[in-house]
């Protein structure tokens, strides 16, 4: 099957076809794609870097204020769950926001490395209250910025922002512990080590875990201002040594060297190359595609961009086969893409969705003057809903390894049946007057098969026609 | 009747378009005087091309038994006898007591304009009543909404989305999102059946899709329960201020299986009817009228999928107490029988068209809403003779 280079760019690399928008038509249009993301400021969070360090100074000051007058009996419960309710009122519209941007950019291969990088440096914002604030914004300044240059670069930059730091805190010291050492984080230590740099199957002993988790445990964040800072750990030479460097003569930059020697390391570059070849290629990637990736690592001492341009120039980047089950969340906004005949079609469903809930299938019957994507709980329905019935809701992966990956995870039947549901209801809901003929080229182009458009032409009504195209192997493939 | 600065205001919104929609949206509902002119009007769409002649069988007829041997049912058993020589699917069988009441009709044999075999063509001949192809398209429902004469009359309500042609054109309508996550119907298991198979992975997931059963998206009993609730919402609002409502019934393209596939559908159909009626109370729906359509009929010969296939004509249900002392509430099966001896089948496979689907409608038009024949035939649908409606209303 000849599937148009600039189709299988836009659909294996990006987040799908948009209707008006040209679809890279090489390499090198991956890689404009990616230079104008890392420039581009994204729509979230709302109030950009600047603004929402401001908001969660003032949150976290007007609660700590509240906690001190709780203490000194003067609870104000009203206030706490006013602060909790815009919160989340806050987070609702930035994840929105995150489907937005995907679906509205241009950048599509820029957009979907974010979304690798959000995966790999994975934090939730689950964690805890504040994190709802702050994930958003560990993206935006700690991610995105920097994921097409150095690794070390963006590795700092991640595991040293806030977010990671209090999703991965450090456990408690039990009362009465004898050790006079500082704190330790061998929770971070073992994340640092096994998921962000050297891999899971690297070995390393329990001296290399307790020497990171001594260094690390030198980090704390400002409670109030999120401030990140760092006291060098105080011990003997042995204490300090990872992997046959000793970081005890560092200081106050102990934790930096370590950051820079991880990311050096032969393990990291394979780790990540792998894991990149498996994200965007295969599940199980040729080995020759992985050397060439680790090759261009090597040369460029580490500089992604060189990585991810060796990636594309393997010839099996370009395979015309459908290859991996696309993730919930690249379903949906590709479906979403499809749509935007207009542009602004998906920014409707959106700011419906913020008055939305998962109420509505209890609730009596209201009908409203206006299209369907302006039903508020439709809407919700659509989007942060639907990803969390999929299982990939925005901004909580599962664990610090991310969201899982692979065939295995993302096609059974319960994950089948919620894509067969969320098809129908956008088919419904922003179908109006699309030809099922002129959908299977909005949403596939020439990836779709002679048998699909054979059955989306003879469906027994248009939306089941349009259903039919984004339930299709093919969408669903990449 | 409505005050007059509701009318004002109504007025301007329907001259705005839908850039009135924001300050109609706040008025108080309107409130409609009881009497002759409170009339209610629902139009199904039955998408998939219904199967008249197996919904309402020719029992009397000997080509009935020829063509579909197996297939065909007796009134000495199953059929449920409508007339001595019509009898209905004992599928539909609950709405024997509306027949009694004569508050249920047939109208056989009809057809839109559209001959092809193309589902979405066909559904926008019936549901726009233009010629294929035609641009901005409007629904004649929607068309008709500006006609009615009392002003109360014009809020309509579309329960599908506003994905559908029939009540799409300038005049508001409300939409109201009915339960999107209902189960799926027989027609489109199989169309994603077929979807998957090329692809073995999807292929086995879908398998354990399509057999989850009980709480499963092809999960018939729960469709049946989705479908009546949402029909029973209807005829509540229909109680209440809306006065036109128009929605979807899925499963009726039976290409494969259909002796398994089309009593689920026929079910379905009988079920939302009654579920109406429910909904409504028996004071409105003394004065309601559903009236169902489909696209086009089916062949008449099973294929080898046991199924059958696009063509030719089908019938129009009508069901609703505004039936009543109307020539739409006759007891007979309505229209002009073609016969289905060989040469008077359609391309020799399907049967005749020998009436005007839009004959159906207008005749519902004018009997519920009183607009004019003149209208009706220069701008609900242009070009159509009176005649056709006129004889179907004329009591006989």
């Amino acid at each position: 099957m000849a599937v148009p280079t600039s189709i299988l760019a836009a659909r294996r690399f990006g987040y799908g076809l948009r209707p008006g928008e040209t679809p890279p038509a090489d390499v090198d249009g991956l890689m404009l794609q990616l230079r104008r993301g890392v420039a581009a400021k994204p729509r979230f969070p709302r109030e950009g870097v600047a603004g929402r360090r401001e908001t969660i100074g003032k949150m976290l000051t007007v609660r700590a204020v509240e906690a001190k007058a709780a203490v000194e009996g003067r609870p104000n419960p009203g206030l706490r769950q006013e602060m909790q309710a815009e919160v989340r009122r806050i987070f609702r519209r930035d994840a929105l926001a995150r489907m937005a941007q995907a679906v509205s950019s241009e950048n599509g291969f820029f957009e979907r490395l974010a979304s690798f990088w959000l995966d790999h440096f994975s934090v939730s914002a689950r964690k805890a209250y504040q994190m709802r604030m702050v994930v958003p914004l560990f993206e935006a300044e700690a991610l995105r910025p920097n994921l097409a240059g150095p690794f070390r670069t963006l590795l700092r930059a991640a595991v040293l922002h806030p977010a990671m730091l209090i999703y991965l805190d450090a456990e408690p010291v039990s009362a009465g512990a004898a050790s006079p050492l500082a704190a330790q984080n061998e929770r971070l230590a073992r994340e640092l080590l096994e998921l962000h740099t050297l891999g899971e199957d690297v070995a390393y002993g329990p001296g290399d875990l307790q020497a990171a988790a001594r260094i690390l445990g030198g980090l704390a964040v400002d409670s109030r201002s999120l401030d990140v800072s760092f006291r060098a750990a105080a011990g003997s030479a042995g204490d300090l040594a990872l992997l046959g460097r000793n970081y005890a003569d560092r200081a106050a930059s102990a934790h930096l060297a370590m950051l820079d020697d991880l990311a050096a390391r032969a393990d990291t570059a394979r780790h990540i190359c792998t894991k990149l070849a498996m994200h965007f290629i295969a599940d199980h990637p040729p080995e020759d595609l992985v050397a060439a990736m680790v090759a261009a690592w090597q040369d460029t001492d580490g500089r992604l961009d060189a990585v991810y341009r060796a990636m594309l120039e393997h010839p099996r980047a370009w395979d015309p086969a459908p290859g991996k089950v696309i993730a919930p969340f690249d379903f949906v906004i590709s479906g979403f893409r499809s749509f935007e005949r207009q542009g602004g079609e998906f920014s409707a469903v959106a700011r419906a969705a913020e008055e939305g809930n998962a109420d509505w299938r209890q609730a009596a019957p209201v009908a409203r003057r206006g299209a369907a994507v302006e039903q508020p709980d439709v809407a919700y329905a659509l989007t942060l809903e639907a990803l969390a019935r999929m299982g990939q809701p925005i901004w909580q992966p599962p664990s610090a390894a991310g969201f899982p990956d692979g065939e295995a995870v993302w096609l059974y039947a319960g994950q089948l049946r919620e894509r067969l549901a969320w098809a129908r209801l956008v088919a419904r809901t922003l179908g109006q007057g699309i030809a099922p003929s002129d959908y299977v080229e909005m949403a596939l182009g020439g990836a779709a098969r002679d048998a699909t458009r054979q059955l989306v032409a003879d469906a027994p009504s248009r939306v089941q026609g349009l259903t039919l195209v984004l339930a299709s192997p093919e969408f669903n493939r990449r | 009747m409505a005050d007059a600065s509701l009318f004002r205001l109504s007025r301007r919104g329907f001259l705005c378009g839908a850039a009135g929609a924001a300050s109609l949206a706040v008025l108080p509902t309107a409130t409609l005087a009881a009497g002759s002119g409170d009339n209610r009007l629902v139009v199904l769409i039955l998408r998939g091309g219904m199967d008249g002649v197996d919904l309402v069988q020719p029992h009397g007829d000997p080509g009935l038994v020829a063509l579909r041997p197996g297939m065909a049912l007796s009134p000495d058993a199953d059929l449920l006898d409508l007339d001595g020589f019509f009898g209905l699917h004992p599928a539909a069988g609950d709405l024997m007591g509306l027949w009694q009441a004569g508050e249920l009709g047939f109208v056989h044999a009809v057809a839109s304009s559209y001959r092809g075999q193309k589902h979405f063509e066909a559904q926008d001949v019936l549901e726009t009543a233009e010629a294929e192809g035609k641009a901005g398209r409007t629904g004649w429902l929607n068309r008709a909404l500006s006609l009615m004469p009392r002003i109360g009359q014009r809020r309509a309500v579309d329960i599908t989305a506003a994905v559908e042609p029939i009540l799409s054109g300038p005049n508001l309508v409300d939409v109201w999102a009915a339960r999107p996550d209902r189960p799926l119907a027989n027609d489109e298991m199989h169309g994603f059946g077929d979807l998957f198979a090329g692809d073995a992975a999807f292929a086995a997931s879908f398998q354990d899709v399509a057999n989850a059963g009980p709480g499963g998206l092809f999960d018939a009993a729960a469709r049946r329960a989705g479908l009546i609730e949402m029909a029973r919402q209807v005829g509540a609002m229909l109680n209440g201020d809306y006065r036109v409502a128009s929605f979807s019934l899925e499963g009726w393209d039976t290409h494969v299986d259909q002796r398994g596939q089309f009593p689920q559908a026929a079910g379905d159909l009988s079920a939302a009817i009654l579920a109406l009626r429910e909904g409504m109370g028996p004071a409105a729906w003394s004065g309601t009228i559903v009236l169902a359509l489909t696209e086009f009929g089916r062949s008449l010969r099973l294929n080898d999928r046991g199924g059958t296939d696009h063509g030719g004509a089908s019938c129009a249900v009508l069901a609703g107490g505004g039936l009543s002392g109307s020539g739409l509430s006759r007891k007979t099966v309505m229209g002009r029988w073609p016969g289905l001896a060989p040469e008077a089948l359609y391309e020799g496979r399907a049967l005749m068209p020998t009436g005007d689907v839009r004959d159906v409608a207008a005749a519902v038009l004018h009997r519920q809403f009183d607009i004019t024949p003149a209208n009706i035939t220069s701008k609900v649908f242009p070009g159509l003779a009176f005649d056709g409606a006129a004889s179907l209303l004329q009591a006989g």
